[in-house]
């Protein structure tokens, strides 16, 4: 790699300070530092420190999502080839999956890094690595069909409101990649409201993703609805492996859990936020399903084991509700901030006709509220002490 | 004997662990006293180059408490008194002479120390100018003659990175820290607290009377005495309390028995760079130099006068730290791996405590200097919370220091806490902060606002 090295020393001198492009510094500095780790020393505070940097963290995100990502793109092609009536090899589908999964993703990157370099250029910061994992999770958020020019409009929106304006990573009060997300679904609800399936496939194709199915028909029992649907094969084991149409990486919830247990286990994922959700969700269901014999309501009968396989909610929880910077960042703070997702993912799925799917809004409203429950989880910290100190 | 277990926290595995071996051959020419070593104090100087200084002179007083002042550590000339930037004092040198006398005082027996009266005891300590070996909380700075403590707190167990083995330390010194503790149950109408280790092996940490033994076990930061402090009897708003390191109590106690000031200290010296990783017994304040001798190869080191995660950096031709019984040596690293932070990391190549390397196993790891990442803001992954065994949440108390918001500073607990206890979690930290730093520079604020 010497070779490498001897070029950044010829090009140096151009971007340092005095050079012509010495205003394009950052980016110059983003590049070395990509290509060979830091070798800066530690000079205030202990002598030595851990291997991790945030470089790391967000990498490890990113290793955690490489299973949904690949179910995603194979399962796209699959849809495609169901609609269109062939039948095809895994192979075959996933090539059919990245012709359509990686325009989105290289429009995503591109336009991601344009304002994330933009700004430290112009604030004369040092670039950071945020957006890897939101430039990853785009792409797997959105439906294989949307168009290339949406997805530049939503990423910058979501970039430049969700997070530059606040500082950049680190500092953002919502997850960037869902202000993304929620901004093609206010702005353009016709391409991705969540009611019909999104399968590139020939003009006219339509059919009901697994939410909608219930949701539509009032009084009837929603597992028999699902597993009578005849379309799509809407039966718990297959959306549990995840053959069913929808946003590239949210209908595995195997692959999903997959990347929950790295997360876990690399301690990068807070569990308190994951379990707490999940707990959240299943007692919220199991009042939903008490209730339903009072209502004509039919998402009220669907069971806890349907929630938590059925729309974005794993892939929510699992990616996007451990967003560290976006979450509640005291540990109670943060069971209690899980259990908000899961409940309100319940209670948006069922009682709100407008939207089949609710994890979305439920975290984005819980971001809103993260700092509200830390404030109250810091306040029981403090009367706690107050209460020592009086003895 | 309470028992006191603490589960946060951890352990650093460090290469060059120290022999149980003690070297005492060593002499120094020089000693020094380093007056910036000692937060919150003016110095004002008793004595100019050339002066001939006892051991136990006063070398300089601090102006903010004239109570205070600082013995030399030896008998000699003052050779050369260093200032640095808007001339403050950086070190004062004595070249010790062949063989000193020194501050002497009727020895006291051991069954007689237990019956001294606290003034006689604070007289003895201020003509010695000995004060500076008890230090107080909060702050954690030379205590004040005139306070009266609530508790004195005294750590015997140590689980910093390379801390010296405390059974060479205490070796064949039961009377001595027998007699040191008499006199601080005197100083005190509280209790003198030790916490030991909870598989104590060392004699000389049985049968102590005149105080309170706690039994503790558990990973660093256990061995530190602000946290056994808090897990014992934490401090409310107006208490003070005061901490002596154990070698200290035992100089306090030679200081009676014997009448005068024996300034021998058990260092320990190791770390990744280390050729022979052993204890040293030296002098307080004894040159870098004289200590690390044999020590260090051709390559570029890193000497750290303390433990690695809370050391000063130092020169060969600077002086042992005070308060320090350990010298770290680090290896300086400057490669720059292609694609570092994809590497899978190994047990050689990485440390985390993390799993976020492909590093197993509880092998020796050969730390460097090197930070592994650049400072990033603030992203909460529960790094600090993990290694801080103590009721404090670090993440508000960090974000209401950097906002200068006083009074949720005292709130969240900012006088229970020291530095050198948050120095795990600058460790751990994923965007490299410097917590230890900021806490610090809360407690600047508190001291500035009285």
């Amino acid at each position: 790699m010497k070779f490498l090295r001897n070029i950044y020393k010829k090009v140096h001198p151009h971007f340092a300070e005095g050079g012509k492009l010495s205003r394009l510094f950052p980016f110059y500095e983003s590049v070395d530092i990509l290509t060979f780790w830091t070798d800066e020393q530690t000079k205030s505070g202990p002598h030595i420190r851990d291997s991790i940097d945030l470089k790391r963290t967000m990498i490890i995100v990113l290793i955690a999502m490489i299973p949904a990502t690949i179910f995603g793109i194979i399962n796209t092609g699959y849809q495609q080839a169901l609609a269109m009536g062939i039948s095809q090899g895994w192979l075959a589908n996933f090539w059919a999956g990245l012709q359509s999964y990686l325009p989105i993703m290289v429009v995503v990157y591109a336009t991601g890094f344009f304002w994330e370099l933009l700004f430290p250029i112009i604030r004369k910061q040092e670039v950071d690595e945020g957006f890897f994992v939101t430039g990853w999770l785009i792409p797997l958020i959105l439906p294989p069909t949307i168009p290339l020019w949406q997805v530049v409009v939503a990423t910058s929106f979501g970039m430049v409101i969700g997070k530059m304006i606040f500082g950049g990573t680190g500092k953002n009060i919502f997850n960037p990649a869902l202000v993304t997300r929620a901004f093609l679904f206010f702005a353009y609800p016709g391409n991705i409201s969540g009611d019909e399936v999104w399968v590139k496939a020939a003009d006219g194709f339509s059919g009901a993703t697994p939410l909608a199915v219930p949701a539509a028909q009032t009084g009837g029992d929603a597992v028999a609805l699902l597993n009578g649907f005849q379309q799509f094969d809407y039966s718990w084991l297959n959306m549990f492996i995840g053959w069913i149409p929808g946003s590239v990486g949210e209908t595995s919830a195997l692959s999903i859990l997959i990347g929950a247990a790295i997360l876990i286990y690399t301690k990068i994922g807070s569990w308190r936020i994951i379990a707490g959700s999940i707990i959240g969700l299943v007692v919220t269901a199991i009042l939903t399903n008490l209730l339903a014999g009072n209502s004509t309501n039919t998402m009220l009968t669907l069971p806890a084991h349907y929630h938590l396989v059925m729309g974005g909610f794993l892939f929510g929880t699992v990616f996007m509700a451990t967003d560290p910077v976006s979450a509640a960042y005291t540990n109670r703070g943060r069971w209690i901030y899980g259990f908000m997702i899961g409940f309100l993912t319940v209670i948006i799925r069922s009682m709100n006709p407008a939207y089949p799917e609710g994890t979305m809004l439920a975290i984005l409203l819980m971001n809103a509220f993260a700092p509200l429950i830390d404030y109250f989880v810091v306040k029981g910290n403090i009367k706690k002490r107050m209460a020592r100190y009086a003895k | 004997m309470t028992q006191i277990k603490i589960r946060k926290g951890h352990s650093i595995r460090i290469a060059g662990i120290p022999q149980k071996e003690v070297i005492t051959n060593l002499s120094t020419a020089e000693v020094g006293l380093c007056p910036i070593e000692y937060q919150y104090v003016k110095p004002k100087l008793l004595v100019k180059e050339g002066d001939h200084v006892e051991i136990g002179t006063p070398l300089f007083f601090n102006k903010e408490n004239p109570d205070q002042k600082w013995a030399s550590p030896g008998t000699g000339t003052i050779c050369k008194i260093q200032y640095g930037l808007r001339r403050v004092i950086e070190k004062i040198v004595i070249k010790l002479d062949k063989d000193g006398k020194g501050f002497s005082h009727k020895a006291i027996a051991l069954n007689a120390t237990a019956k001294l009266k606290r003034e006689e005891i604070k007289s003895v300590l201020s003509e010695s100018n000995l004060w500076l070996l008890i230090r107080q909380r909060p702050f954690n700075n030379v205590a004040n003659p005139e306070d009266e403590p609530r508790d004195i707190f005294i750590s015997a167990l140590h689980t910093a990175p390379l801390a010296p083995s405390l059974d060479l330390v205490l070796k064949d010194q039961k009377d001595a820290l027998q007699a040191g503790i008499n006199v601080l149950n005197e100083l005190t109408n509280g209790d003198v607290n030790i916490g030991i280790s909870s598989n104590n092996q060392i004699e000389e940490l049985t049968g102590l009377d005149n105080c309170k033994l706690h039994q503790i076990s558990g990973p660093h930061p256990a061995g530190n005495v602000g946290i056994q402090i808090h897990h014992i009897a934490p401090l409310k708003p107006d208490d003070i309390v005061w901490t002596v390191n154990i070698q200290h109590v035992i100089i306090l106690g030679q200081l009676f028995l014997k009448g005068e000031i024996d300034p021998s200290i058990i260092v320990s010296v190791g770390g990744p760079g280390a050729k022979n990783p052993i204890h040293v017994k030296t002098r307080i304040g004894s040159k870098i130099e004289t200590v690390v001798k044999d020590q260090l190869g051709d390559d570029e080191y890193r000497i750290i006068s303390g433990d690695v995660l809370t050391g000063r950096k130092v020169e060969k031709d600077d002086y042992l730290g005070f308060y320090d019984t350990i010298i770290s040596i680090l290896p300086v690293d400057f490669s720059r791996p292609f694609l570092g932070w994809i590497q899978p990391g190994s047990s050689k190549k990485t440390y985390s405590l993390s799993n976020s390397f492909l590093s197993f196993g509880k092998k020796l790891f050969n730390f460097t200097t090197k930070q592994n990442g650049s400072k990033r803001a603030l992203v909460p992954i529960n790094a600090w919370e993990d290694v801080l065994p103590m009721d404090i949440m670090p993440n508000p108390l960090y974000r209401s220091i950097l906002a200068c918001d006083i009074e949720e500073m005292t709130q969240l607990g900012i006088l229970e806490c020291d530095e050198e206890d948050f120095a795990l979690c600058s460790f751990a930290c994923p965007s490299k902060i410097d917590v230890g730093a900021t806490i610090r520079k809360g407690l600047d604020i508190m001291k500035m606002e009285g």
